[in-house]
């Protein structure tokens, strides 16, 4: 029953995915092409740190190494590629399995932070080398390439790039689905969990761990390739900690146990990005504050936030889950607007220009900021009071909630009290 | 001869005010086994604390009041972030410290601005200490050196000869064992989070001066801070001391050597052939300069994981 | 404010299609810049500077009847997110791309409109490159689309070094110190390929990591042991700053020949140390006259401070755009992209600086340049110090310019 509904639930997904391009607008599908390909990669990261437990710093590098095999592979034979355009991304699943496999080699020797300073290293060692190699990375304005027409289609269009993009995810995603079903990838839970223990089974951990970094480098060269083939460019500012930071940050935002998790995480976080860079110029700040709050208050990450969801409505059943569910939602949207309106009122009140009108004109101190299409003074009380009024309300709301939760709380507190250590401590030198 | 001086003082300088800010990151790493990734964040909040007390309080009172707010952010930080996400794993902790470093650069970018703003070395102190060949020294490097010097001396004290440091102590090794025997250990990690970010407070606030004051000036310093406190050892603050050494003499020095690895080449008749292959064999050295700390931390996790002088596992 | 305005212009669109034939397409620029990050400080100063120049176009009567819009898009600091950014702007239907902070973008955008342009004919776009400053984008990766109205190493270089040597401060031994990429190779280049123009010999030349120093001192001991004169840098922000700085701890004489100790925070936190020093840039109010100061009056009126740095080269070259835009007639209710495009090499209009016009063969525009000092008696202060920018030398847009890259093969269309 559950396997059942599971496909479908699956099936489902994948037509909404496919009827992406004619539902929603050029802009939006572009937005999607980057929501699958952050998507993958978190997915490839996963494999290493939500199974594997080991914390990599430095995977943008594997990503970049995979952008920089396929736009060389793009470019060769003068121009018309060394593989059709629709297989172009093996390009970037043999550079980074590659270039993943010795990486991995020598930083799997460690374990726990080590590892994790290691990867760091080799990405910022990477970063720093890449401007000074022209002939490979390009200098600063990159290398660029042209996607070649094949197979009766000149992929000139954002729908076509979609669909190729989709195409390469699904089956990435499958591909790395099925290797965690199988006993290689099963044993790689065992590396996190205990792998003295492993080592004393027989298994060779080292060799296990190599595996188990080179399949998630793979990975991460073909979301990086399946970039190259959208942008048709790659510049080594690819190999930026923020872009490694920022796969680690979608991974747990996520939530790591489930395969699908950080997937979602990954895309949720694009789409923020997408949506709201354009909205306000504050909007690192508004990514800050929900990494912050994902990591206090729902450290399961999404997805843990959907189970508890479906395991509350199990529980309260329908008719007195529904109101809990409106009353949360409600609580954030106030919170929401509340902390927007004030640092939006802040950014205005303490930028240069607003200062220095506010300081040329002695008579009138403090003139109206424009938030929302209505004029607010800042002496005002009303200013200060419709944030507190929206902060207080859902505030109210959150601690009503709260108590009604108190009991699902406990269910999932015995799991907390013993989490496995994502990371190990400090001196576990393998 | 000079250049050479005058290198090796810029270098022991610029080592020492990487200390200052090393050093308290790597007395919160040994005690809480999480890597701070806000903590050049710390560094950048004294110099804009500093910035805007200079006005009310003048350079020297801005000094001394600054790192004690930083202090206080950094047990507000310890006591209502990090204590609940402890129990989730380190990576949580983390990942926690690293949205709290972006939330403290755009909080100082909403107030601020985005331009570097107007705190300079005060006219006083703006004087040369020195001659040394054709250029002169100025006093006020001197100055960030002495507060480096002074700040390692006074926590080695503290944490050796002192009651408390000795508790300290204690609760990193065996923090449960220190609980039973009655010592507040949340209260411990709280103060040692505190005085690791007033350390970075004061680090900002001298150095802010003499270098730029700007919103970036968490990430410019934030990734070597880093590649110290895993040369030198985890936990270890000798070893903070002897890498920031370290990396301020190979980035200084490395700067006057024009050499590549083609002239090493040539010693074995090879520079013809290393010339034609190009690329990494012919860059030179001094352009390097900033790229050398990165090879040389991964040499050390490749060798020697615990650092120079860390404690081997 | 881009959902609003997604919405108004479906609007605009839904009330022409009721209209029928009678009604225009508006003119849409878009200004895809860094607006938040680590480089946004120059990122929002090109858009307050393209807001003005529309709000300009505007009040003139726009394009047919019609407002011109300015669509603004962040590219979230890096040539990736400026490439995403470029398509969600196509899909808007923007005919004009507006950027100018970093030449990394400027070559990927150029590059993603070349390659629209070849795939959608009928539908081009036109970049407008205000201050992407790399030889290349006017070199090898030159196409009929892309103009540039600020100007590039060579240019700057050779205002420089004349002024200096006809006022006395250039000497005879150089020091070239950049920034090792493509805008700093190429001032390294030029500041050697001037020397005979000069008169001067270049003792040393030094290229160094980006944005990734914090002490310079070592650089420092380099000058001084050259024995420099003077010291000739395309360095911006804390490279510049600091550099300064270093050279002034360290007691060095040497007089600095700059192109962006103009940014807004440079004299404040330099100080003193900035006094007697030069740079060239491409607008002075001090030597713009009485439109000059018509011009400043009423950008601080509307944008709230005196235009600065990058803002007016950005107007002007916007003001080219609207000069070209008066003289092309729609077709069929739309604009003609290409005919824009023939219409903006030939454009000649007068700044307050002089006359700026556009070069056909490379789509360089020739715009007039002035070497100024950081002096105490300059009537326009900077950063709300006492000191500000004493105009030296103007160099008219022919006396400035450079000659076109034999790299550059342009592809006109029919």
């Amino acid at each position: 029953m559950r396997s059942n509904s599971t496909l479908v639930a699956v099936a489902l997904g994948v037509l909404l995915l496919a009827g992406v391009p004619m539902l929603l607008s050029q802009g939006l599908v572009n937005a999607a092409i980057q929501m699958l390909i952050a998507a993958l990669f978190a997915s490839a990261y996963n494999v290493l740190c939500g199974q594997a437990g080991m914390l990599s710093f430095g995977h943008a590098a594997y990503f970049g190494i995979g952008a920089f095999g396929t736009v060389h592979a793009m470019n060769a034979l003068g121009g018309t590629g060394l593989l059709p355009t629709p297989l172009m991304p093996l390009a970037g699943a043999v550079s980074g399995l590659a270039i993943g496999a010795v990486a991995g080699w020598f930083a799997t020797k460690r374990t726990g932070t080590y590892f994790a300073m290691i990867t760091l290293a080799i990405a910022e060692l990477l970063h720093a080398l890449a401007p000074h190699l022209k002939g490979l990375f390009g200098g600063e304005a990159g290398v660029s390439a042209m996607r070649m027409p094949a197979m009766g289609l000149n992929f000139g269009s954002t729908t076509q790039v979609y669909y190729l993009t989709l195409a390469w995810v699904l089956a990435s995603l499958a591909l790395l689905y099925f290797y965690t079903v199988t006993p290689a990838g099963r044993l790689a839970l065992g590396l996190r969990e205990n792998g003295h223990r492993l080592r004393f089974l027989g298994y060779h951990v080292h060799g296990l761990s190599v595996l188990v970094f080179s399949i998630s480098a793979m990975f991460s060269g073909i979301a990086g390739a399946l970039q190259v083939i959208n942008n048709e460019a790659a510049n080594y500012v690819v190999f930026d900690a923020s872009l490694s930071a920022s796969v680690v940050l979608n991974t747990y935002i996520g939530g790591v146990k489930v395969f699908l998790g950080p997937a979602l995480g990954a895309s949720l976080m694009t789409f923020f990005g997408y949506a709201v860079s354009d909205l306000t110029q504050s909007w690192l700040l508004y990514q800050g504050i929900l990494f912050v709050l994902v990591m206090m208050f729902m450290p399961e990450g999404l997805a843990g936030l959907l189970g508890l969801a479906a395991r509350e409505q199990r529980r309260l059943g329908l008719a007195r889950f529904a109101p809990v569910l409106l009353a949360c939602v409600a609580a954030s949207v106030l919170l929401a607007a509340g902390t927007t309106f004030v640092v939006e009122l802040l950014q205005r009140m303490f930028s240069q220009d607003y200062r220095a009108l506010a300081s040329a004109n002695a008579a009138a101190p403090w003139p109206p900021i424009t938030l929302l299409g209505h004029a607010w003074l800042p002496a005002a009380a009303v200013t200060w009071l419709v944030p507190a009024g929206l902060l207080a309300g859902g505030g109210v709301l959150l601690l009503a909630v709260r108590r009604r939760l108190q009991p699902a709380q406990a269910e999932s507190e015995p799991a907390a009290h013993a989490p496995a250590p994502l990371v190990q401590s400090p001196g576990g030198a393998a | 001869m000079d250049t050479l001086l005058v290198s090796l003082l810029n270098g022991i300088i610029y080592g020492l005010v990487l200390f200052m800010v090393s050093a308290g990151l790597t007395l919160i790493f040994g005690m809480m086994g999480v890597l701070n990734f806000a903590h050049a964040s710390f560094y950048m909040l004294g110099a804009y604390f500093a910035f805007a007390l200079q006005g009310v309080l003048g350079f020297w009172g801005a000094l001394a009041l600054s790192p004690l707010l930083v202090g206080l952010v950094g047990a507000v930080v310890e006591r209502f972030f990090l204590r609940r996400v402890h129990r989730y794993g380190h990576a949580h902790e983390l990942l926690l410290t690293f949205g709290l470093s972006f939330i403290i650069a755009e909080l100082v970018k909403l107030f601020f601005g985005n331009f570097p703003v107007n705190y300079r070395i005060p006219a006083s102190l703006d004087f040369a200490a020195f001659r040394l060949g054709s250029s002169d020294y100025p006093a006020y490097r001197l100055l960030m050196g002495g507060v480096a010097v002074a700040m390692f001396v006074l926590i080695y004290l503290l944490l050796t000869r002192t009651r408390v440091g000795i508790v300290v102590r204690s609760a990193i090794y065996r923090p449960r064992m220190a609980e039973a025997l009655g010592h507040n250990v949340p209260l411990v990690f709280m103060g040692v989070f505190g005085v690791g970010a007033a350390l970075a407070g004061l680090a900002g606030a001298v150095a802010g001066a003499f270098y730029t004051t700007n919103p970036n000036m968490a990430l410019e310093l934030g990734v070597m801070v880093f590649v110290v406190v895993v040369v030198g050892g985890l936990g270890s603050l000798e070893g903070a001391m002897l890498a920031s050494l370290l990396i301020g003499l190979i980035t200084s020095l490395a700067v006057a050597v024009d050499a590549t690895l083609a002239d090493a080449l040539a010693l074995v008749g090879a520079r013809a052939w290393a010339e034609e292959v190009g690329g990494l064999l012919t860059l030179k050295v001094s352009s390097l300069a900033a790229t050398l700390p990165f090879a040389l931390m991964l040499l050390i996790l490749l060798v020697r994981p615990s650092g120079l002088l860390g404690e081997k596992a | 404010m881009h959902a609003f305005r997604v919405l108004a212009l479906s609007a605009v669109a839904a009330a022409c299609l009721a209209a029928g034939a009678a009604c225009a397409d508006p003119v849409k620029i878009g200004v895809i810049e860094t607006l938040s990050g680590p480089q946004a400080a120059s990122g929002q100063m090109y858009r307050a500077a393209a807001r003005y120049a529309v709000e300009k176009m505007n009040a003139e009567g726009g394009w047919n009847g019609q407002p011109v819009q300015l669509v603004e898009y962040d590219n979230q600091g890096g040539p990736a997110g400026a490439a995403d950014k470029l398509k969600a702007a196509i899909a808007d239907g923007v005919h004009i791309v507006v950027q100018g902070a970093s030449s990394a973008v400027g070559g990927q955008i150029t590059e993603d409109i070349r390659k629209h342009n070849l795939r959608n004919p009928g539908k081009e776009m036109i970049y407008v490159n205000v201050g992407a400053e790399a030889q290349e984008l006017t070199g090898e990766k030159c196409h009929f689309h892309h103009f540039r109205f600020s100007g590039n190493a060579p240019v700057r270089t050779k205002a420089l070094v004349l002024a200096m040597k006809q006022s006395g401060a250039l000497g005879a031994r150089v020091y070239a110190i950049n920034q090792n990429y493509s805008w700093g190779q190429d001032m390294e280049k030029a500041v050697v390929d001037t020397a005979s123009l000069g008169g001067y010999q270049v003792v040393e030349k030094t290229l160094h990591d980006t944005n990734k120093i914090q002490d310079f001192a070592p650089y420092v001991a380099k000058i001084g042991a050259a024995k420099a004169d003077t010291v000739i840098t395309g360095n911006w922000s804390n490279d510049l700053l600091l550099l300064m700085k270093a050279t002034k701890a360290a007691g060095l004489k040497a007089r600095f020949g700059t192109v962006f100790l103009d940014q807004p925070g440079n004299i404040a936190n330099g100080g003193e140390l900035t006094l007697g020093h030069y740079i060239a840039h491409a607008f002075n109010p001090e030597a713009a006259g009485a439109d000059g100061q018509r011009f400043v009056a009423d950008y601080k009126a509307k944008i709230g401070h005196v235009p600065t740095f990058i803002e007016p080269q950005t107007v002007f070259g916007l003001a080219m755009v609207a000069d070209a835009l008066k003289r092309v007639k729609p077709e069929g209710g739309k604009l003609n992209v290409n005919a824009l495009a023939k219409a903006i090499e030939t454009a000649k209009i007068k700044t307050p600086m002089g006359e700026m016009s556009m070069r056909a063969a490379d789509h360089q525009a020739l715009l007039p340049m002035v070497v100024s000092t950081v002096a105490r008696d300059a009537r326009y202060k900077a950063d709300d110090t006492d000191m500000g920018f004493r105009p030296v030398k103007v160099f008219s847009g022919a006396e400035a310019a450079a000659p076109v890259q034999a790299s550059c093969k342009m592809q006109r269309p029919s």
